[in-house]
Order: structure tokens, then sequence, then C-alpha cells
């Protein structure tokens, strides 16, 4: 599996991501429910951390934040 | 061999700790030091040579073998979508260290209700890889080598 796909499913599957959008170094996404995010699988795929304030996350990525947030809305449409 | 870092405007150097974005004050990309630009217009310039791998109106992420730097002006810019902003340059160009690339103003962004104070990170690089080269509170010039990444 690409990145992409192994952020989707560390975020609890297509189902859960309401939203996600790139800034420059991070992924900013909102949830259904924060308890189905894998915070280790986020590490695992390359997240260099997660900030997380209850529905909304933050997965630092870095400076691929604006292809990664382009691959993962073609993918989860 | 190490790599010399420069600040990419002139402002006060100030510890990572004083940006409020955990991201950044929690060094999550990486290591760095931020700079607290003049409330004035200001010409951001490369802080290393390289490729410019991302460019934002508010970021640019510079790429030169093993080494990645970013510049990050201000905090939840990216929301301003690019107003009051302008780039000098275009993604994947090459750049020289020192060479001018955004120009923006803080007093501007500032008078907005968004924090100005810029981190200046190395991507990745561990804590203990990059070495200050002037003192936290200096008042830089733009282009002043402020750290050296091992």
């Amino acid at each position: 599996m690409g990145k992409a796909e192994d952020i989707i499913e560390a975020l609890g599957g297509a189902g859960n991501i309401e939203e996600i959008k790139a800034c420059a170094t991070r992924l900013r996404t909102v949830v259904s429910d924060p308890s189905k995010v894998n915070e280790k699988a986020l590490k695992k795929a390359g997240a260099f951390g997660v900030l997380s304030a209850g529905a909304v996350l933050q997965v630092i990525v870095g400076g691929e934040a604006d292809g990664l947030a382009m691959d993962i809305n073609d993918i989860i449409g | 061999m190490a790599l010399k870092v420069l600040s990419p405007m002139p402002g006060r150097v100030a510890n990572l700790s004083e940006v409020p974005d955990p991201m950044f004050a929690e060094a999550m990309l990486g290591p760095g030091i931020a700079i607290d630009p003049p409330r004035n217009p200001v010409v951001v310039v490369a802080p290393i040579s390289g490729t410019l791998a991302s460019l934002f109106p508010h970021a640019m992420g510079i790429e030169t073998e093993g080494y990645s730097i970013l510049v990050h002006l201000g905090l939840e810019t990216v929301g301003l979508n690019g107003k009051g902003f302008t780039l000098l340059k275009a993604k994947g160009d090459t750049v020289t260290a020192g060479e001018p690339v955004i120009q923006w103003n803080p007093a501007e962004i500032e008078a907005g209700g968004l924090p100005v104070i810029t981190p200046l990170i190395a991507i990745q690089a561990e804590a203990d890889a990059i070495s200050l080269l002037v003192a936290e509170g200096t008042v830089v010039e733009a282009g002043t080598a402020v750290y050296e990444v091992a």
C-alpha cells in the first residue's frame, strides 16, 4: 500500500474522514469518530507527529503534505 | 560536511518555544530557531542553496543533498490564501542562498490577528545536529548565518 492508503487506514478508513486538507507541512483533518484513529499507525505511515483536539487532527508530514492530501482526496473521492 | 542556514529576513533570533504552535514549539518537524521580523515590508531570502521543493505564498521548503529547510512565515497564514504575500520564484526553481523568494509585510499580517514569528526548521534533523551560530535574542540581518546543521 502507498503512504496515502496507509494514512487513510490509520485515520479509521475513508468513511471516518469527513474532511482532509493540507497546509505547508501538515494534513488537517476532521474525523467522525476520533477513537478509530490509530496514532501509532500514522507514525508508522511516516507522520512525524500528530496533534489532536477532539475530532480535529493535524498529522505532521512535512513538505509532502500537499501531494498527500491530493492523493488521499483522490482515493476517498 | 555541515550546512550553514541563513536567516531568511531581518529580525530577532528566538527559541522555537516562543512559537505558539506545538508542531513547531515541540520541534515535531525538526529542530531550528524562529525569527521575529520587523513590522514593515520585508523580502524573504533563501536560507540555503537548493531546490524550492515546496513553495506557498506563506512558506518555502528548500532541499539540497540530504538537507531540507523550511521557512514558515507566521502562523495559521495558510488561511490567508496568499493575501499579503508576493512570490518572486516558482516551485521547483533552483535558488542560491540569499536570493529573494517571497515578499510580505508582517505589520499587515499581524494587524489581521495572526502571529508573524517565523520558524526556520531543519526538517527531520536530529535535535543535536544543529548548532546555533548566533545567540538567541540577537537581531540579525537577512542572510546572516544563524545555525549549522551537521
